[in-house]
């Protein structure tokens, strides 16, 4: 038990007549990269709202380190030590790169100066060192998602929930950004939403499959492709996806 | 240092005023003053949550009217010192504000829907003010009985001591948003992104209550100090949209979101005014109003950051300049295709 | 009973009046998203324009509107041009958009002391004073007039917004900028008509109220609360909604007036606004409401 810092128990959602998550379960082990898989609509991105709190679920219990943390607002998961990033990632525009930092590493500083100062070590770590001085706004799309893992960085979480953090990378960028991941893995649990097959292979230790808001599958990224109900899952409704 | 530079113009910019209010200038210009510090001290108040947390209202002169009310009523009704009364007024301003603000902030108002939000309180205030004749003296409004110099009774005969206590209610303000640096991190993480600020372990809902109630407390005051210092009130005036428009005038004009820019709005717009005004007020009744408006509707569209943000512009300009001879003489083409 | 029926009878005649005032700022909204705080003093221009062709001219306020709303649909076009088309799409448009058009608004308002001075000014028709007696009820011949006119404007609104072309794409627009262009349609094209026909429309409504409300610089503030109380209500951007908004708000104000002081009716239909804006959020942001 004591090494599932994560544990999903039962959880369901719907928004109006539409059934979004299902009675979905799993567990996150400690220091381990979990890939969450599906197709589009599958549920995925609405996983990760219930997770932290932006959405409340309506029945079943998420519980963190054996605490029930269903009721939390989105902050309070957040302190608790569970940071997630957005699919499209939000930069506040109006903040220079390294505000956007410094917002993020506030909430567990002690004071503003003690956060300024880790600011060009976190900077360094996602590669915007030279951006520091652009408005948020202002960066590419690239540099939004290096932005957006910098400031879940900054928040110092045990558990990291990436969503979608490749998609539109090259593959070079890709296998820096894997890099990055396995790295992080050292310090901290990861918990990614993604759509690139080839990244989910390499790097995942486990898999949960969504479809309809339904888990169907969970195992290894072997297991996992090779079971049925998954493969007829994409290629039911289309195939374009695996080629990655 | 970052701050460095808008310390100096700070401590520069007190000491000034402190000489020019000591110094043997006509009464007028004491007046002009006066009137300067009062609304770069609301001003400053109404930044803190418009400014810097962007949630715009247009109806921050129910917070003044508030003040000003409530001190000028409990001193006429049970002749309670002004010193209280303004306390009490502030109290009382927060009070109203909770009432409005949480509902706000619970239902997650934002836009223009809390603009509209903040005008129909103003004018709630206004109506209720204006129907409450017994204690508030209807439209017809009330003044402030005369009492001979007391700093107890806060009313004074010569202009030094109301330009000394407004002196210290701006250098209050200014101070405490100065040193609310987190809160201020926090407000603008907010107004740009709520939902990712709370990702980052930041309380929306907290933080916009904390600065709703501090804004609208140092506003309060600032209403007690107004119907002090002009003896007289009437809901139209104090509680109107003018009042309330030229809080977010020289916020905006000045740069909204920054601690200074209120301050700076206020020391260029208001002796304007009061210049058009006592020139050419008597033929065209309006034209300091008229002024007014122009220059919101220009500053928006030209320069949405404020006068502050001048220099800001004109440094990024030459960044982008010296990139672009850097990238021009290094890799062809590029990123230098836009200009 | 009888005097019920009247309240009942001249709170729809008022909300019909008020649904008049409040099309033109729902449009505005309901097409450009932009909340136009100007509103009421383009009614202001609108009702003085008609003051000076009626007492220079003698041109009675109904004829008048065939002049007032072209001018003003210019005054529109103007304004559009140089105020609010620079402002779109990009950041913060909807805040500098309120504080552009408050900028506007004070201009309109002080531009008219200036010229006019702060004086109540009213219009003598054949129709002041009178009234039609209809089933026992006393109905005000100014009122019953606006009522009318309201409603023509109304359904003609309501035709060209629902079986012409450019109505199709002013629906298109409103619903979803991207797809619109995609498919051709030219959005500034219709932004600015739009605005300017709101604009126009308000001034038409200035026409019609000038033989029933005095005209001052500041009216239009009394008159922009309302617009936005029943545009709120009706749900902005609905055009069914604003008319809705209007009957309810002339009632209700029509019945607090009757019951307690006009002060406190106007502070019933402000505390409605709020709630609604508060409990009814899915209401006020029309069809924007989303998962």
């Amino acid at each position: 038990m004591s090494d599932n810092i994560l544990q999903i128990q039962n959880i369901s959602k719907s928004f109006g007549g539409l059934q979004a998550t299902q009675d979905v379960s799993f567990d996150v082990k400690e220091r381990e990269i979990l890939s969450i898989i599906g197709p589009n609509g599958a549920g995925k991105s609405t996983l990760f709202n219930l997770i932290t709190n932006f959405y409340k679920v309506d029945s079943g219990s998420i519980l963190y380190r054996g605490e029930n943390i269903v009721g939390l607002t989105p902050d309070a998961v957040c302190l608790k030590g569970i940071t997630r990033t957005f699919q499209i990632a939000r930069p506040f525009p109006g903040l220079s790169v390294s505000d956007n930092i410094l917002v993020a590493l506030l909430a567990k500083s002690k004071s503003v100066e003690e956060a300024r100062d880790k600011v060009p070590a976190i900077l360094e770590q996602v590669n915007l060192d030279k951006k520091a001085h652009f408005m948020g706004g202002q960066l590419t799309t690239l540099e939004r998602k290096r932005l957006e893992l910098g400031k879940a960085l900054a928040t110092d979480p045990e558990v990291l929930m990436l969503d979608e953090v490749m998609t539109g990378l090259k593959p070079k960028e890709m296998d820096e950004m894997m890099d990055l991941i396995r790295e992080l893995q050292q310090h901290m649990t990861i918990v990614i939403v993604e759509h690139v097959m080839r990244v989910i292979m390499t790097i995942s230790e486990r898999v949960i499959v969504l479809d309809h808001g339904r888990k169907i599958a969970e195992g290894t990224p072997q297991e996992v492709t090779s079971n049925p109900e998954v493969v007829s899952a994409y290629l039911g409704r289309r195939s374009g996806n695996a080629g990655n | 240092m970052k701050f460095s530079k808008p310390l100096v113009i700070f401590i520069i910019l007190t000491l000034a005023l402190v000489i020019a209010g000591f110094s043997p200038i006509p009464v007028y210009v004491k007046h002009v003053l006066i009137l300067t510090l009062l609304y770069a001290y609301m001003g400053t108040a109404w930044n803190l949550m418009c400014g810097y947390a962007g949630r715009l209202s247009l109806g921050h002169s129910a917070f003044v009217a508030i003040g000003a009310y409530t001190t000028i009523i409990l001193f006429r009704q049970i002749t309670l010192s002004p010193w209280l009364g303004m306390l009490m007024g502030g109290l009382l301003a927060v009070g109203v504000m909770l009432l409005i603000a949480y509902p706000c902030f619970r239902f997650g108002l934002k836009g223009p829907y809390f603009t509209l939000a903040s005008i129909a309180v103003m004018e709630i205030v206004q109506n209720l003010l204006t129907s409450m004749r017994d204690l508030t003296g209807g439209s017809l409004g009330l003044s402030l009985p005369y009492k001979p110099t007391s700093l107890a009774l806060f009313q004074f005969d010569g202009k030094e001591p109301y330009f000394l206590i407004i002196l210290v209610l701006w250098f209050i303000a200014v101070a405490l948003v100065w040193k609310m640096e987190r809160t201020r991190y926090y407000l603008e993480a907010i107004r740009e992104d709520q939902d990712a600020a709370a990702a980052l372990g930041i309380s929306v809902n907290k933080n916009l209550i904390k600065s709703a109630v501090i804004s609208a407390f140092l506003v309060g005051i600032g209403g007690a100090f107004y119907v002090q210092y002009f003896r007289y009130i009437d809901p139209a005036t104090v509680g109107g949209f003018s009042i309330a428009l030229n809080l977010a005038l020289v916020a905006i004009i000045g740069g909204s979101g920054t601690i200074l820019g209120p301050t700076i709005g206020a020391v260029l717009l208001i002796p304007l005014s009061e210049v058009l005004r006592m020139t050419v007020g008597s033929q065209l009744p309006g034209l300091h109003l008229l002024v007014y408006g122009i220059l919101l509707v220009i500053t928006i569209i030209y320069l949405p950051k404020g006068i502050v943000s001048i220099p800001g512009i004109i440094r990024a300009r030459k960044i982008r300049k010296a990139n672009l001879a850097l990238t021009g003489s290094g890799i062809a083409g590029g990123s230098g295709a836009d200009e | 009973m009888e005097t019920f029926l009247q309240i009942i009878a001249s709170g729809i005649l008022l909300g019909g009046i008020y649904a008049l005032i409040s099309v033109g700022l729902n449009l505005i909204f309901g097409v450009i998203k932009i909340v136009n705080l100007a509103h009421g003093d383009f009614l202001m221009v609108g009702m003085y324009l008609t003051f000076f062709l009626f007492t220079l001219y003698k041109i009675n306020p109904y004829t008048a509107t065939l002049l007032v709303f072209p001018i003003l649909l210019v005054v529109g076009l103007v304004i559009f041009r140089l105020i609010i088309k620079p402002l779109l799409g990009k950041s913060e448009t909807e805040v500098n958009t309120i504080l552009a058009s408050a900028g506007l608004g004070y201009v309109l308002q002080n531009l008219a002391l200036m010229l006019w001075k702060s004086d109540f000014r009213a219009i003598e028709t054949n129709l002041t004073g009178k009234s039609i007696n209809i089933g026992g009820m006393m109905l005000s011949s100014g009122r019953l007039w606006a009522f009318i006119i309201c409603v023509v404007v109304a359904l003609v609104l309501y035709y060209l917004l629902m079986y012409t072309k450019l109505g199709a794409q002013v629906r298109a627009v409103s619903q979803d900028t991207d797809a619109a262009t995609l498919m051709g349609i030219n959005v500034n094209m219709i932004y600015s008509l739009t605005f300017a026909v709101g604009i126009g429309l308000v001034g038409l409504a200035g026409c019609i109220i000038m033989p029933i409300f005095n005209v001052y610089p500041t009216v239009g503030t009394y008159f922009n609360t309302l617009a936005f109380v029943i545009v709120v209500l009706g749900g902005l951007g609905s055009f069914t909604g604003a008319l809705v908004g209007g009957l309810i708000i002339g009632l209700v104000e029509t019945f607090a007036g009757v019951m307690a002081s006009a002060e406190l009716a106007q502070v019933f239909s402000l505390l409605l606004f709020l709630i609604i804006l508060f409990v009814k959020p899915e209401g006020i942001l029309g069809k924007a409401a989303r998962v």
